[in-house]
């Protein structure tokens, strides 16, 4: 088995090319207007915004998928897409002790994408017992993607259905259109697959299982990128036209480094951060993004920090 | 050297996206953001990159004493969008044993920031090596997903008229009314333990923060729509 080159964090800053997508909306005004996302920027520009919510989602799901295809092992709520995960369980009897190491030991989506059981009181009368708050932060984050200012545009679009009777009618509704330049970012913090990340201990003892979850992870990643999913996806479907940005890899405890995507020259400034213990892959094309993926699923894996290894490891 | 020598650290953030932290006592369905963290959560940013980079023994027996007393300044960035989004939220029933969730949309304000967050600690001169690694190690600040970028840790000591101040240490006969306020949370004091600060099931609970008003040195410049924009001003 070749060596694989162990990583602590990794980040994505990236700007991203749709157009004609309605992939994350505000809501809408009753039921003949969806309103699209803006954000105010620090600069006074008022601009398009895609929520990360709605990528985290997407990639939780596709991860549940390649989870499955390699067999590894996924909770009964996350294995019907019950997007509680943990918490969906303390319910049922074969879970009632359900700690956070069993949590992390036996749902690689719940290990990655994080889950909260809340904490509870015990009743006075003595009818429920107190639960302790069990815990994981997500792994990955997404942030809000942000157009470019002077780089978006948006085209309302007149849709029509018809209603279940005759007598309901045709119903309009106006939904936007929109094309833009976006600037995203990504961290996935892969030296916490397997760990208690409250006190940083060892949950996972299997390296091989948590190998599988770390790649998994970045597939799903990878297909994040390329195959754009959200609101709307059913009929607006967003056309990718480009993507270029920069992969950052810490191999040291700490933090991979992200630098936003709007500012002209932040691929220079994310290369210029190189070190040791940060290598950083600026792509220009979604071949190239792919290619560097392809190449982090087969040659890396998470690292282990210090704190977690056996005294020999250490 | 003398022991007891204190000196300032300064931490650099770069906030490359948008960030949210909510304002103590906001509701939930309406929650305002501030346009930077408060003390109470650089103290506890500082016990979570603590436990991550040397362990979670080291964090309580040698650095959480002197993370609950430190003093602590924080200079907003220089200017500051925040927006309210429309999210989809979930609620967790506790009457039907924390299991059901309904879903339902929130406001949320988010923020968006340009120019660096400046965090300043006063810590011991012979340990700045590692209050650096930990300031660098703070990946976000309020909700995980509100990214940081730490950009810089150098020494230097905090411009007062710059920092966030308590109203309480309000010393100015200036009007206070052009700059933003709001309630921030602070350690309720020096003396809490780690069991009151990281509790256990069974533990009494106890209140841990104090509330308080602050002010920032931060003017709003124009209302936008939904959104505001805030530009840092040094108090006068």
């Amino acid at each position: 088995m070749t060596e694989k080159q162990a990583i602590y964090e990794l980040s994505i800053c990236a700007r991203v090319a749709w157009q004609a997508h309605s992939a994350s909306n505000a809501g809408n005004n009753g039921s003949n207007r969806l309103m699209p996302r803006h954000q105010l920027l620090a600069d006074g520009h008022e601009t398009d915004a895609c929520s990360g919510n709605i990528a985290k989602h997407h990639h939780a799901v596709l991860l549940a998928e390649y989870l499955e295809a390699a067999g590894s092992p996924l909770c009964p709520a996350c294995s019907a897409r019950d997007g509680r995960r943990a918490a969906a369980l303390i319910d049922q009897p074969a879970y009632r002790d359900l700690t956070l190491e069993r949590i992390v030991r036996e749902c690689g989506v719940c290990d990655a994408h994080g889950f909260l059981v809340t904490a509870k009181n015990a009743a006075s009368d003595g009818s429920a017992e107190a639960r302790q708050r069990l815990s994981k932060h997500s792994l990955i984050e997404f942030s809000f993607a942000l157009a470019l200012p002077g780089c978006h545009t948006e085209t309302a679009q007149l849709f029509t259905r018809s209603g279940e009777s005759k007598e309901e009618g045709q119903m309009l509704m106006k939904m936007s259109a929109r094309s833009g330049e976006y600037a995203i970012c990504v961290r996935y913090k892969c030296a916490g697959i397997g760990l208690d990340t409250e006190r940083w201990r060892a949950a996972l003892f299997d390296e091989q299982e948590r190998l599988t979850r770390h790649r998994a992870v970045l597939a799903a990643l990878s297909d994040s990128l390329l195959s754009p999913q959200g609101a709307l996806t059913a009929t607006m479907l967003p056309h990718l036209t480009g993507l270029r940005g920069a992969i950052a890899l810490c191999t040291t405890v700490g933090r991979a480094p992200l630098y936003s995507a709007l500012q002209e020259d932040f691929v220079e400034r994310l290369s210029a951060l190189a070190d040791e213990a940060c290598t950083v892959y600026p792509f220009e094309t979604i071949d190239a993004f792919h290619r560097h993926m392809q190449a982090l699923i087969e040659k890396t894996c998470p690292s282990m920090p210090t704190a977690c290894r056996t005294p020999l490891e250490k | 050297m003398n022991l007891t020598d204190f000196t300032w650290l300064a931490a650099e953030y770069h906030l490359p996206s948008l960030y949210s932290c909510r304002i103590p006592m906001s509701s939930m369905n309406s929650v305002q953001a501030r346009a930077a963290p408060g003390p109470a959560t650089v103290r506890l940013a500082l016990i979570r990159t603590g436990i991550e980079v040397f362990g979670l023994e080291y964090t309580r027996d040698a650095l959480f004493p002197s993370i609950r007393t430190m003093e602590i300044r924080i200079r907003p960035p220089e200017r500051v969008a925040l927006t309210a989004q429309v999210l989809h939220a979930f609620k967790v029933d506790e009457q039907a044993g924390g299991t059901q969730y309904s879903t339902a949309p929130i406001s949320r304000e988010v923020a968006h920031a340009s120019g660096p967050l400046t965090v300043y600690i006063r810590v011991s001169s012979q340990e700045t090596a590692r209050w650096t690694a930990m300031l660098r190690a703070i990946g976000y600040w309020g909700q995980s997903s509100s990214l940081a970028s730490c950009i810089g840790v150098y020494e230097s000591s905090p411009d007062p008229k710059e920092c966030v101040t308590s109203l309480r240490n309000w010393k100015s006969h200036r009007p206070l009314e052009p700059f933003f306020s709001c309630i921030l949370s602070e350690f309720r004091n020096g003396a809490l333990s780690w069991g009151q600060v990281m509790p256990v099931v069974g533990a009494q609970k106890v209140e841990t923060l104090t509330l308080d008003i602050y002010v920032w040195p931060l003017v709003i410049s124009e209302q936008h729509g939904r959104g505001k924009l805030l530009l840092r001003r040094a108090f006068t």
